[in-house]
């Protein structure tokens, strides 16, 4: 029998965090930001089937989300050079907290919980140093900042978990300064790197890409189940001399790039967008192409699919990968072949964040 | 069933004309290519000196130039993009692997269907250029090649125009039950956009952003076939055959669209620098960038008069950057 006071403390937080888990909310599989047809920016929940279980207003354009682990709560996280980021009740529809990023830092769009969903990470920029750092939010706490970490580069992008419950962030090597937008201000020395860090925040490995091609700007990764992760890449630099915009990392320090078609590299401006690793596969969208290109386990380029405008890419428990594109359709990816799912009257935005199933 | 027919139409504000764009603009462009390919190599064939070949060479070339902004088809599918033309190419891939079948006199130039599997670099408008006009050490065996490229254009040539008529058949039944490539109409019109934006996007970047590269550093070397002397005349095409598809593609009012392609036209006319090589030259230099800046004008006048009335808009994912 709980005292009086367990109950009015615990009657106060379920009032303030959300106590439903995902399965209660009409299953959905992903979250995705989205623009609809009036403007309103929105925060969607998709299924497997690419039916859209809720919807909920954002006050600004969305990037990604941070998806707690059990409870309906998931943060959306501005866009760069965004500082605030808005914590959502996903079964209610409210948004029932906004971040600010300490002074003198911006958020990058994404961010991650912990494995037990007490803890948010955000990567953020120290735009006095241009130094990458990683934020600590305490969430049993109101999300009070709790502490941070070197993301280990400069201009650190998306933060992900990894099946083992370290994380994985891409350092995009771009240093950028609001005062001048989103200018590159270090295109001649940049490097980017891909850091491994363990639940702690040390780092216990890192990979940078290779000094000949160090305009490849790692942006976007996602793990498979045996901890393999796909990185998607953004060429800094002629868009006719891209390197490979794909690469696998194992550990080791190492990126292995994939083998791509150059008829279809030529066609991608540069540019991957998002990228997943669903069962035995890997996918990479790049939407100035309209193109998204699956991978095998050798890292070898399997097929091209046309799809204009696509970005969103996410794994499913049945090891497909649900696709999005900026007119509102909904795909899946199976091995290499493509199926239309859904057709929504709104456009999704750059990701897709999966959920727990 | 009429009005089931007429209703849907009225609810549009605007529509492409899919089907003229296909008889009017590129199914004839094609019909031009495949003969001009094939007239290239019968006459390498022939005769596969330089002297002999290069008139072909530029019909052929201009054929292809007046279609180089239609991406999607048959030429997507059969991956040849860059079999036919091989630019920009900045690392001259064409030139190594040109060096590389010279140096050894690579005997795969005789046996079509191998060659066919040779550097795309070498196989293309881009790769014969070089052999009609760069010297050639070995001029017996530049013969050859310039045949084998010549032959090769024509059968590429050949399967895109062959196959060109049932992908129409796709875009003219968009939207009807079993078409999975186009599965509305707004999708067939919206790969007709996509070439002209894309098109007039490569115009402004590429053929022309490239040589101008910037003021402190102008790159001519870098303009599109200059050792044939036909960078303007690539200009020239593309703005003609990217006006034939904007005016074929919709009945819009399209004033500021003619407006500034006339504009265009005019300025191309008068640069009176085939090659563009006076990029370098200040007082030339203005001249070519302010028809870059009239290429603009049109990429302006496009959205404004045809993909905004036709509710085709920008990627929203694919302008973000992020």
């Amino acid at each position: 029998m709980p005292s009086r006071r367990s109950f009015l403390a615990g009657l106060t937080s379920a009032s303030l965090t959300p106590t439903l888990s995902w399965a209660d909310v009409g299953n959905p599989i992903a979250l995705s930001a989205a623009l609809r047809p009036d403007g309103q920016h929105v925060l969607v929940g998709l299924t497997a089937q690419g039916d859209i279980t809720f919807q909920i207003p954002l006050p600004a354009r969305g990037h990604a989300a941070a998806a707690h682990p059990h409870v309906t709560e998931a943060v959306a996280i501005a866009r760069r050079p965004g500082s605030f980021a808005k914590v959502i009740d996903c079964a209610q529809g409210d948004v029932i907290q906004t971040l600010h990023a300490p002074t003198g830092r911006h958020f990058y769009g994404h961010g991650a919980f912990s494995a037990d969903g007490t803890l948010l990470f955000t990567p953020e920029n120290d735009m006095a140093t241009g130094q990458g750092v990683i934020g600590i939010w305490d969430r049993s706490v109101g999300y009070r900042r709790l502490d941070e970490f070197m993301s280990g580069g400069i201009g650190p992008h998306e933060i992900l978990r990894l099946p083992n419950g370290s994380f994985a962030v891409a350092n995009g090597g771009i240093r950028t300064h609001p005062s001048t937008g989103r200018d590159k201000l270090n295109l001649d020395t940049m490097r980017s790197n891909l850091a491994v860090f363990d639940a702690n925040g040390t780092m216990i490995d890192m990979a940078e890409v290779p000094s000949a091609t160090h305009q490849n700007s790692l942006r976007h990764i996602s793990a498979a189940t045996d901890g393999t992760l796909v990185c998607g890449f953004q060429w800094q630099g002629d868009p006719f001399d891209a390197p490979p915009l794909v690469a696998f990392y194992s550990g080791n320090g190492t990126l292995r790039p994939a083998q791509m078609n150059e008829n279809d590299l030529r066609q991608l401006d540069g540019y991957i967008g998002s990228v997943s690793a669903y069962g035995t596969h890997f996918a990479a969208s790049s939407p100035r192409g309209g193109k998204t290109l699956t991978f095998d386990q050798a890292g070898e380029q399997t097929n091209v699919l046309k799809v204009t405008d696509v970005c969103g890419l996410c794994a499913t428990a049945s090891k497909t990968c649900l696709m999005t594109d900026g007119l509102g359709h909904v795909h899946s990816l199976s091995g290499t072949g493509l199926t239309r799912l859904a057709n929504h009257n709104l456009a999704f935005d750059n990701h897709l964040v999966g959920l727990p199933s | 069933m009429r009005l089931a027919l007429i209703l849907p139409l009225l609810a549009v504000p605007a529509f492409a004309d899919v089907n003229r764009t296909l008889e009017h603009h590129i199914l004839p462009g094609h019909i031009t290519l495949g003969a001009a390919t094939a007239e290239l190599a019968s006459i390498a064939k022939a005769d596969c000196t330089p002297d002999a070949v290069r008139p072909a060479f530029h019909t052929a070339y201009d054929a292809w130039i007046g279609l180089s902004h239609i991406h999607f088809g048959p030429l997507e599918d059969q991956a040849l993009t860059l079999a036919m033309s091989f630019w920009p190419d900045p690392k001259d891939r064409t030139g190594k692997a040109l060096t590389r079948l010279t140096a050894i006199a690579d005997p795969i130039v005789d046996q079509m269907d191998a060659f066919n599997d040779v550097s795309a670099a070498a196989q293309g408008f881009t790769a014969l250029e070089r052999l009609l006009y760069d010297a050639q050490p070995d001029a017996d065996y530049a013969c050859r090649l310039t045949q084998a490229i010549a032959i090769g254009l024509a059968s590429k040539s050949k399967t895109i125009v062959d196959d060109w008529p049932a992908f129409a058949d796709l875009m003219r039944t968009a939207g009807e039950e079993g078409n999975t490539r186009f599965q509305s109409d707004i999708e067939a019109q919206r790969v007709l956009y996509t070439s002209l934006s894309t098109g007039l996007k490569f115009l402004h970047d590429q053929r022309l952003g490239r040589p101008l590269g910037t003021f402190d550093r102008p790159r001519p070397r870098r303009a599109e076939a200059r050792r044939s002397v036909r960078s303007l005349r690539h200009i020239q095409l593309s703005l003609a055959a990217l006006e034939d598809l904007a005016t074929t593609m919709t009945d819009i009012d399209l004033t500021k669209t003619r407006a500034a392609f006339a504009d265009a036209r005019k300025r191309a006319k008068a640069l009176d620098d085939p090659a563009l090589q006076g990029v370098a030259d200040p007082a030339q230099r203005f001249r070519v960038e302010v028809l870059q800046q009239t290429v603009r004008a049109i990429q302006i006048a496009v959205i404004e008069e045809i993909g905004n009335p036709l509710g085709i808009t920008g990627g929203f994912n694919a302008l973000d950057g992020d």
